[in-house]
């Protein structure tokens, strides 16, 4: 493929990252930066795109490595407290009833290997397969983060939307 | 059917991500029916990722950034511009939408499984296939013998150059193709035979709102398909075949017409 129609189709993309960076980062700016340094790289090296690859999966491979940078740079800093570490049963519930905003911090409270999951799956619509790869990590790895991260998040909204709903009540009767 | 299996969690997840096709499918959709609890639980999964896509929608509708643009542009050393490409990703989006609606208006909750996900010409092609396979007499407009006439004639009705693989190789002979209708637009397909008789189709329509796709299989009853986007051109490779053998064919197609409207790019 000419580099020029690798370059289309990897601009063509621009709008499917920023969601998902978006859903992922949950900050916009934020989110924004971590798509510049994706650009950057991808445009970089589009020699190593193979030929009759989605772009798409390339892409969100790069963006996925540059996010896991960024968070490692971070949890080497101290005093910050990573929102990974935190669960439900440690933060309070929310008290602001059911908004948009609801389900950004829910998605936040995730540990980001299962927001990655969850999102590349849930909103991004890749296959497991296609997961798997983006984050080099087994199929199998992929379904339990995703069936861990959804139980999660489902419990979370549950908590901040219906204060009366039950968490028990949600996972599925054995 | 009471005395069927119970299904697993992992299967409910594989069911609503569309990650079951066939009887897989078949088989949990009818497990579901008798299982409350277990409903409950796709529907609940199927909406988180319903709500996560409404959520975030707008993100894909926001104009690029100035400062992403003009670093993607500074690489460009081609000088050609964005905005083609960025407007083409924004109607993408568009229909992306409009597909999604589509589809949860319809009342399935099944989310993208076999049918949110799988682009319309999937479908198309799947009944052109169901319908013509079976044909003797007459299963093609034009035969092999006028290949060249019916590219000629497909290229012009598709407005776009439309090549008839090559697939004696892999022991696959042309047998013709015709011209369809689908959605108001036309669209081509070749049909290929083996010396026991299997029969092949290969659709291949304009879809210039659409991004570049690697391979995607689908299956419907014992047809198999391999579809995929090629620079504004849909293909769908379907036959009755194992999914390997159909993938090597659907690659050597993919390798053979890859460089065809490569003149524009």
């Amino acid at each position: 493929m000419r580099v020029t129609s690798r370059r289309d189709a990897v601009a063509a993309e621009i709008p499917r990252l920023r969601r998902y960076a978006r859903a992922l980062v949950g900050d916009s700016s934020e989110a924004d930066d971590l798509i510049q340094d994706t650009l950057e790289r991808a445009l970089a090296r589009l020699g190593q795109w193979r030929d009759g690859d989605s772009p798409r999966k390339w892409l969100f491979s790069i963006l996925h490595n540059l996010h896991v940078d960024g968070l490692r740079r971070r949890s080497r800093r101290p005093p910050h407290v990573g929102l990974d570490s935190l669960g439900p049963d440690q933060s309070a519930p929310a008290a602001d009833g059911a908004s948009g905003g609801d389900l950004d911090r829910a998605l936040q409270l995730l540990t980001a290997d299962q927001r990655e999951v969850v999102l590349l799956v849930g909103l991004e619509g890749l296959s497991y397969a296609e997961t798997a790869e983006v984050l080099s990590i087994p199929i199998g790895t992929v379904m339990s983060r995703l069936a861990r991260g959804r139980d999660r998040l489902r419990t979370l909204l549950a908590y901040g939307l219906e204060k009366e709903a039950e968490p028990a009540g949600l996972r599925r009767v054995k | 059917m009471s005395g069927g299996r119970r299904v697993s969690e992992a299967e409910l997840h594989a069911f609503v991500d569309g990650e079951l096709v066939g009887e897989e499918a078949a088989e949990v959709e009818a497990a579901l029916a008798t299982a409350p609890e277990d409903l409950r639980f796709a529907r609940a999964i199927a909406d988180l990722n319903d709500r996560l896509t409404q959520h975030y929608a707008h993100v894909l509708d926001e104009p690029i950034p100035a400062g992403m643009a003009a670093r993607a542009a500074r690489a460009n050393r081609s000088g050609r511009r964005w905005p083609p490409a960025v407007t083409r990703a924004l109607g993408i989006v568009a229909l992306l939408l409009a597909g999604a609606a589509a589809g949860y208006a319809a009342g399935a909750f099944i989310g993208r499984g076999e049918a949110g996900r799988q682009p319309a010409f999937v479908a198309n092609a799947f009944s052109a296939h169901q319908v013509f396979v079976p044909e003797v007499r007459h299963p093609v407009e034009v035969g092999a013998a006028e290949e060249k006439h019916l590219v000629q004639w497909l290229t012009r009705r598709l407005g776009t150059d439309v090549r008839a693989p090559e697939l004696n190789g892999h022991g696959w002979k042309l047998v013709g193709g015709r011209l369809l209708p689908d959605r108001g637009q036309a669209a081509a397909q070749f049909m290929y035979e083996d010396a026991t008789g299997r029969r092949l189709t290969l659709y291949v329509r304009k879809e210039a709102g659409l991004t570049d796709a690697a391979f995607r299989f689908a299956e419907r009853g014992d047809c198999a398909a391999f579809y995929w986007i090629d620079r504004s051109l849909a293909y769908a490779l379907a036959g009755r075949l194992e999914r390997t053998e159909l993938m090597q064919l659907a690659s050597s197609i993919h390798a053979q017409l890859g460089g065809l409207s490569g003149g524009q790019g």
